[in-house]
């Protein structure tokens, strides 16, 4: 555990105020350019309140922002392996596994942080959340679970690429059926039947409607009545976090041996 | 347990796929030594250091640093060991603080350890002031500097130095000399250091190994070495039948060794200023054009050349 708080905090060293204003900014672009636009659209049709679909949303950027954060996560470790800086690490007495927690680590660290952030500004932007500090801690955790679920896959793409634009290409072909292919963005009834069936499959689907029951309880009222259920939410995640870190783990034992 | 080595292979064979990086290398390397192992790219020096660092599991025979098994034990032997890259190996968002600084603590060092680590180590490889530049800013020389600062921040038993001057001027690389021959004397550390460089390896070591095609191929202290080619050393390049030479020159008394490669025959012999007008009659008598002839003490690259039948061009 030593080794991968040192080297997690060797990254958060490196962290420059470019890269955090833009880890900030990120969610909130999010927020106020799809967001609101599509609030035009969209909310026209909704009874009342229009900010429903700011609140309907918000999981769903919470869940991309995520995947950027794997990415940027999966990035590094592609990066250090090229530059054999990777090498520090293997010949220190350090546990191997500590440099892939190392990297799970940092991933799963910015989703979260990320993910306050937007939830600060959904709530200025009038999204009602609720107040339950458990459903708060079962949101991050949903959360959590998602960015290491797809922080494995990124970091076993990156273990067995060594080019740059190999792995950027590979994980961007997979990015985007993770955002629109799931309830993230629209309510499930909205969907043609085999956009339905993908996004029963998609994790992102149980991350989102998870936060909308959790978190974002406007969001639940446009989401209709195929919300998925609470307990299927934490599992699917949970399965989808396992087998991200084992995918992860063969490709990266294979990758320093 | 004793140590009597501090390094310690026997056999050791490394093969990626088909192809066999390292063929039976045996290495006995005594405490407080300075070993160099001298040879072409692709010769194996890498692939040994990478096995003796626990970067690369061996395919047969045994290794041991400090009489630890790097198969058995590896993280015991990462312990005790400092390790500096063929590549430059590090991290440019960081200064040389944070650099040495975050070794330590991968190593488990206390923070008051660290600090007084580092700035000992900054001050020997004299990187003070540069040491709040962040590490992009710094030229090839100062970054292998703090390479070779970070490689002595655990204070090592051994310490491993792949290629430690490719790619240096020769002002940086006389630096790094200096820098490696104190280091011995102040740690009492053993150093195995591989080099493509004949000067370097005779510089520094006190013992060489020539490895070529995964074999060492002949050893011992650079002076042992040079010696065995007799006081002078003749070089010539020539075209014409260059064996029949070769032969000629052997039945020569005053002739001490002659080595034929393609189209250069080296040859060792007691005095060459007296024997040089002597080996061109005979060029002449067996009808060989001679290209170039130069007479030269002997060195390591004559050395390197009459067991390897190459030059090894230092480049």
């Amino acid at each position: 555990m030593h080794a991968a708080i040192t080297i997690w905090n060797k990254q958060l060293l490196k962290l420059s105020p470019e890269e955090t204003f833009g880890l900030l900014l990120q969610p909130i672009l999010w927020v106020v350019l799809f967001g609101v636009g599509m609030k035009g659209l969209i909310g026209q049709g909704l009874p009342s309140d229009d900010n429903f679909y700011i609140s309907f949303m918000a999981p769903g950027i919470i869940a991309f922002s995520a995947l950027g954060g794997a990415i940027a996560g999966g990035s590094i470790w592609l990066d250090e392996r090229r530059r054999g800086i990777v090498n520090e690490y293997l010949v220190a007495p350090i546990s191997r596994l500590s440099i892939l927690r190392r990297n799970a680590r940092t991933i799963v660290t910015t989703t979260l942080f990320q993910a306050r952030v937007l939830i600060i500004v959904a709530l200025r932007k009038g999204s009602a959340i609720a107040v339950d500090p458990i459903g708060w801690i079962g949101g991050m955790l949903l959360v959590g679970g998602f960015g290491l679920g797809f922080a494995g896959i990124a970091l076993a793409v990156a273990s067995k690429t060594t080019e740059p634009g190999a792995y950027h290409a590979l994980i961007f072909l997979l990015n985007l059926p993770l955002l629109f292919l799931s309830t993230a963005l629209y309510p499930l009834e909205a969907l043609p039947r085999w956009m339905q069936i993908g996004a029963q499959i998609n994790p992102t689907s149980y991350v989102v409607d998870g936060l909308r029951r959790l978190v974002f309880e406007d969001g639940l009222s446009m989401a209709g009545d195929d919300v998925l259920p609470l307990w299927s939410c934490f599992l699917a995640i949970g399965l989808f976090a396992s087998l991200g870190m084992g995918l992860a783990y063969s490709a990266f034992r294979s990758a320093v041996e | 347990m004793t140590v009597t080595n501090s390094i310690e292979v026997r056999g050791l064979v490394k093969r990626y796929g088909d192809v066999t990086a390292v063929d039976g290398v045996d290495l006995s390397i005594a405490p407080n030594t300075i070993y160099a192992l001298l040879g072409p790219n692709g010769a194996g020096k890498t692939t040994t250091i990478s096995v003796l660092t626990t970067l690369t599991r061996l395919s047969a025979g045994s290794a041991s640093v400090m009489g630890l098994d790097v198969s058995v034990q590896p993280n015991a032997v990462r312990q005790c060991i400092g390790v500096t890259f063929q590549e430059t190996v590090l991290d440019d968002a960081l200064n040389a603080w944070q650099t040495l600084d975050f070794h330590g603590r991968l190593y488990r060092q206390d923070r008051a350890t660290r600090k007084r680590k580092s700035q000992e180590l900054l001050k020997m490889v004299e990187l003070e002031e540069a040491a709040e530049r962040r590490v992009r800013t710094y030229s090839g020389g100062m970054k292998r500097r703090l390479e070779l600062a970070r490689g002595l921040m655990t204070d090592p038993d051994v310490l491993f130095l792949d290629e430690p001057t490719t790619g240096l001027d020769p002002q940086n690389r006389a630096n790094i000399w200096e820098y490696i021959r104190d280091l011995k004397q102040r740690n009492g550390l053993t150093l195995l250091l591989t080099t493509h460089y004949m000067d370097e390896a005779e510089e520094l070591a006190d013992r060489v190994g020539i490895i070529d095609h995964g074999k060492i191929i002949v050893e011992g202290s650079p002076r042992e070495l040079v010696s065995q080619m007799g006081a002078d050393s003749i070089t010539l390049v020539a075209s014409g039948d260059t064996v029949r030479l070769a032969e000629r020159l052997k039945t020569l008394t005053v002739v001490e060794t002659v080595t034929i490669g393609d189209q250069v025959i080296q040859i060792g012999v007691d005095s060459g200023n007296r024997r040089l007008p002597e080996i061109i009659g005979l060029a002449q008598e067996v009808g060989c054009h001679i290209e170039d002839i130069s007479l030269a003490k002997p060195s390591l690259s004559d050395v390197f050349l009459k067991y390897t039948g190459r030059q090894l061009r230092d480049k």
